[in-house]
């Protein structure tokens, strides 16, 4: 990725003073870890309380939600669309996020006025969620913590996987995420998609990837036997009861039982290290619902 | 001194000029030499060319055959910033968008000879808007003005376009398209009589749609009347007699001679 | 136009408008205080003194100590930023004067010719497409491939429109509005379909591309753009006589010596360079290409020579300021420009038109 905000940058790298961290005029600095973080995801916010660094962190976007803490940090923004100036106001000295942060033009200007900036990679996997604890781990200067939380949230994770691998009964599951007009479902390769997966279940829809509308016929040939929804998604509908009134559901299996599971969205799609638990509990769920 | 001496002005000769529209019949076919320092008025019926005719003097549409020539040199030949700098045209309506004021419209009119101005250039605006009347209304929006008022403003433009005498001493032409029209009785004499004023003391060609008879008679000193598939060119007093009007217009009419010995032609009713 | 002599009865002085000396001295004061407050303004606090600091040190009065957070702030974020504003409006006033003086309506925009739909278009596609095949190129407001591609955009539908409007060897200005209202219906129904295929990524750049922002000014961007509308400019500057005599009709303006049909075109290339230049690196920024010719009218008169120069000037303040509110009134986050300028834009852009209509 090219970066050529460091016109004038450069030029001061290249009188031969030596490369000073921004964190020295900025504030004082840990002796491994940045003194100030602003992180860019509810995941990585997560990650960042449990590693006992909450007053390292100096700013959160609008999606990290939880723990409760991270409501009153300052927020930066949707981290989709960030502001130079604003990111550089709090004076951190570093910022991690997914590879979903930008635009890349406003991290480049971060980059320039010296602020570390780590990405992470979002694929949907355990492994992402890994990724995230070494990233903030490395970062804070937690590197024991990060450590010790790694192991815990794997054995967490194996004991899940052993959970779900014993059960004898696949459901097919379909998670909705909106529905206006035509209700958006998730395909393949989404982060829906691999939690299905990781509870046990099977996505009923493999035609397509990413989010898609579905017409109710198309809904009804899925066949669907359990649904999944967002606590958000379900409360913007009216309730449950509203939500079993549409009628392109009356045509699934799942109407049937009204077999819905709704989670808190960040919980289940955070890819964090709640992960775990969310999906223990979809798959619990899952198994109960259409048993 | 130039070639320009050799020939008395530049007059606007139509060659065997045919007036139609596009695709339409054709209306008449002129042939005639219209000298300098003289006033022509154009007359005929509604339909019978005269517009037509006077677009393709101005050079604003192609003739349909023939040609039309200025100082020997085809109008179609020549640059269209040269042509605007030699003659103007009054047009029948026009419509200014945005809120501009007299003067500045009739500064618009000063377009052509912005690259050579004048040394009176602001005069010549000024001067112009005199002559026809308009100079109290300069700082007023041409599109809040009464009608004759807007004809009189868009005279003054004209005037000002040719305001001055070319350095090469070639005729300046005024083609001007009903421009009474909208004109009140006072200033329907004023604006004649000032156009023939400048062709007599000026040497200024004039060419004028008209549709009052009596207007040409008083003040055109050549008549184009066009009607009856046949055009006819010559003297007013000649052109313009009982009888051409009774097979042109197909009413009767009688002479009389106004107190100045002027004929003029009153309409019988019926 | 003659120079002022002391004592001259005419040309009289119009009741209630600025002379055009007046209103440019004005237009140059605003942008210059727009320009002003705008540095000292902004999500990272510095404070006069620390900016006059920065300001010694860049023009290296002052000898600098390496990597100054205030230096580096204002010059790498918040200069360029600004300069980029002054680009932006400059070229949006302009090309609206440009286009209300062709289109002889007060109520034209630069939109009308479809480089902004087209840009828009270029852009979603890029974005969208562009996953497939160039995924590891960035595609977000700011990033290159989207400044070429939207730039290009702008331009190819702009010759499209303007080649649906030839007709009897010349520009038709009432074909270029209805193709141009047809093609930027196609494009919005392209950006749809667009939005309909794209993943939630992409949607959310999609659109966050569409609110417009200068949030992607880099130097070599104000590099570009800036000499682009400056090219613009000189070029549109030109044309204000000629625009004066259209507005009496592309007949009598013809009949006056002006070249009509190289007029057309060179006000459609002007206005497409500058306002694609403009959109292809801020997205859109909407209501400066109308609201600023309108403002300086109102204030100054329709005269070419001073609506064109004013507007640009005019457009370069509107967008500053608007810039200024953008990035400091939800900070540290940042309103989408476009947003702004439209909820500024309308309401004014209403009371003009109860004002126009007690003009007429």
């Amino acid at each position: 990725m090219p970066r050529d905000t460091g016109l004038i940058e450069r030029r001061h790298l290249l009188r031969g003073a030596a490369a000073l961290p921004l964190s020295f005029a900025l504030g004082q600095v840990h002796a491994a870890g940045a003194a100030r973080i602003v992180s860019l995801g509810g995941a990585l916010t997560e990650v960042v309380y449990l590693l006992g660094a909450r007053s390292q962190l100096v700013g959160t976007d609008t999606t990290s939600l939880f723990p409760e803490a991270a409501l009153k940090t300052a927020k930066v923004g949707y981290m989709r669309q960030l502001s130079a100036e604003g990111l550089l106001s709090l004076k951190p000295d570093a910022v991690v996020g997914t590879t979903e942060a930008g635009p890349p033009v406003v991290l480049d200007q971060v980059r320039s006025a010296g602020v570390r900036v780590e990405l992470v990679k979002a694929d949907h996997t355990w492994d992402e969620v890994q990724r995230k604890v070494a990233t903030v781990g490395r970062v804070a200067g937690r590197e024991r913590e990060a450590t010790a939380l790694q192991a815990d949230l794997d054995a967490q994770w194996a004991a899940v996987q052993k959970a779900v691998a014993a059960a004898t009964r696949r459901p097919r599951a379909l998670f909705i995420l909106s529905h206006s007009g035509s209700p958006m479902v998730a395909g393949t390769g989404t982060a829906a998609d691999a939690l299905i997966r990781f509870a046990g279940g099977t996505n009923a829809i493999t035609q397509f990837a990413g989010y898609r509308p579905l017409t109710a016929e198309a809904m009804a040939s899925a066949a669907p036997e359990v649904l999944l929804n967002s606590t958000q998604g379900i409360e913007a509908l009216g309730g449950e009861a509203a939500f079993w009134q549409r009628p392109e559901l009356a045509l699934t299996p799942a109407f049937r039982r009204k077999a819905l599971v709704a989670m808190e969205a960040s919980h289940l799609l955070g890819f964090g290290p709640r992960l775990p638990a969310a999906v223990r509990e979809l798959h619990t769920r899952m198994q109960a619902i259409t048993a | 001194m130039s070639a320009s001496s050799l020939h008395p002005g530049y007059p606007l000769v139509c060659d065997q000029l045919g007036v139609g529209l596009p695709g339409r019949p054709l209306l008449a076919t002129v042939h005639a030499r219209l000298a300098p320092g003289r006033f022509t008025a154009i007359l005929g019926p509604n339909g019978a060319g005269k517009s037509t005719l006077l677009s393709m003097l101005s050079g604003q549409r192609a003739p349909r055959s023939g040609s039309v020539s200025l100082g020997g040199r085809a109008l179609s030949a020549m640059a269209v910033l040269e042509l605007a700098r030699l003659r103007a045209v009054l047009p029948q309506e026009t419509a200014v968008a945005f809120d501009f004021t007299v003067q500045e419209v009739v500064e618009m009119g000063r377009f052509p000879h912005r690259q050579l101005p004048s040394r009176h250039e602001v005069r010549i605006a000024h001067d112009a808007m005199e002559a026809t009347g308009v100079a109290h209304l300069a700082t007023r929006g041409v599109n809040t003005l009464s009608g004759g008022e807007r004809a009189r403003a868009h005279l003054a433009r004209a005037l000002a376009q040719i305001w001055e005498p070319r350095p090469d001493g070639a005729t300046r032409w005024l083609l001007l398209d009903e421009p009474t029209a909208a004109l009140d009785l006072a200033h329907q004499h004023q604006a004649m009589a000032l156009v023939r004023r400048w062709a007599v003391e000026q040497g200024i060609g004039v060419v004028a749609v008209l549709h009052d008879l009596n207007l040409a008679l008083r003040y055109a000193h050549d008549t184009v009347l066009m009607g009856a598939g046949r055009c006819d060119v010559g003297p007013t007093g000649e052109t313009l007699d009982a009888a051409a009007i009774a097979r042109v217009w197909g009413v009767e009419c009688s002479e009389v001679h106004a107190s100045d010995g002027t004929p003029q032609f009153l309409v019988a009713a019926g | 136009m003659s120079g002022l002599a002391v004592v001259q009865p005419f040309p009289r002085r119009v009741p209630g408008r600025l002379s055009p000396r007046a209103a440019l001295a004005l237009g140059l004061a605003l942008v210059l205080w727009a320009f002003v407050w705008g540095s000292t303004q902004g999500a990272y606090a510095i404070t006069t003194a620390q900016l006059w600091q920065v300001l010694l040190q860049a023009v290296g009065a002052v000898p600098a100590p390496e990597n100054a957070p205030e230096y580096l702030v204002f010059v790498n974020i918040r200069l360029p930023r600004l300069l980029m504003g002054v680009a932006a409006g400059a070229g949006l006033g302009l090309a609206g004067a440009l286009m209300q003086g062709l289109f002889r309506n007060p109520l034209a925009d630069p939109g009308l010719i479809g480089v902004s739909s087209g840009a828009a278009l270029a852009a979603a596609l890029t974005i969208v497409l562009g996953s497939y095949f160039l995924p590891d190129m960035p595609r977000t407001l700011g990033s290159w491939s989207l400044v070429i591609t939207a730039f290009g955009g702008g331009l190819v539908v702009t010759a499209l429109i303007y080649g649906l409007a030839q007709a009897d060897g010349g520009t038709r200005i009432g074909l270029m509005l209805l193709a141009g209202v047809a093609v930027n219906a196609l494009a919005l129904a392209g950006l749809g379909y667009l939005n309909f295929i794209s993943t939630d990524e992409q949607l959310r750049n999609i659109q966050m591309w569409l609110l417009g922002s200068l949030g992607g000014a880099r130097w070599s961007a104000v590099a570009l753009v800036g000499s682009l509308v400056a090219v613009a400019c000189g070029l549109g500057l030109a044309l204000a006589r000629p625009l004066n005599a259209i507005a009496l009709g592309e007949a009598q303006a013809a009949l006056l010596g002006v070249p009509v049909e190289r007029t057309k075109r060179l006000a459609v290339l002007v206005t497409a360079l500058a306002v694609g230049a403009v959109t292809a690196a801020t997205g859109i920024i909407g209501f400066i290409g109308l609201v600023a010719p309108h403002w300086v009218r109102l204030v100054a008169g329709p005269d070419h020579r001073v609506v064109l120069p004013c507007s640009a000037l005019l457009g370069a303040t509107l967008v500053l300021a608007a810039d200024v509110v953008a990035r400091t009134i939800v900070k540290p986050a940042e309103l989408p420009l476009g947003v702004l300028t439209a909820f500024i834009g309308v309401p004014l852009f209403l009371a003009m038109l109860r004002q126009f209509r007690s003009k007429v």
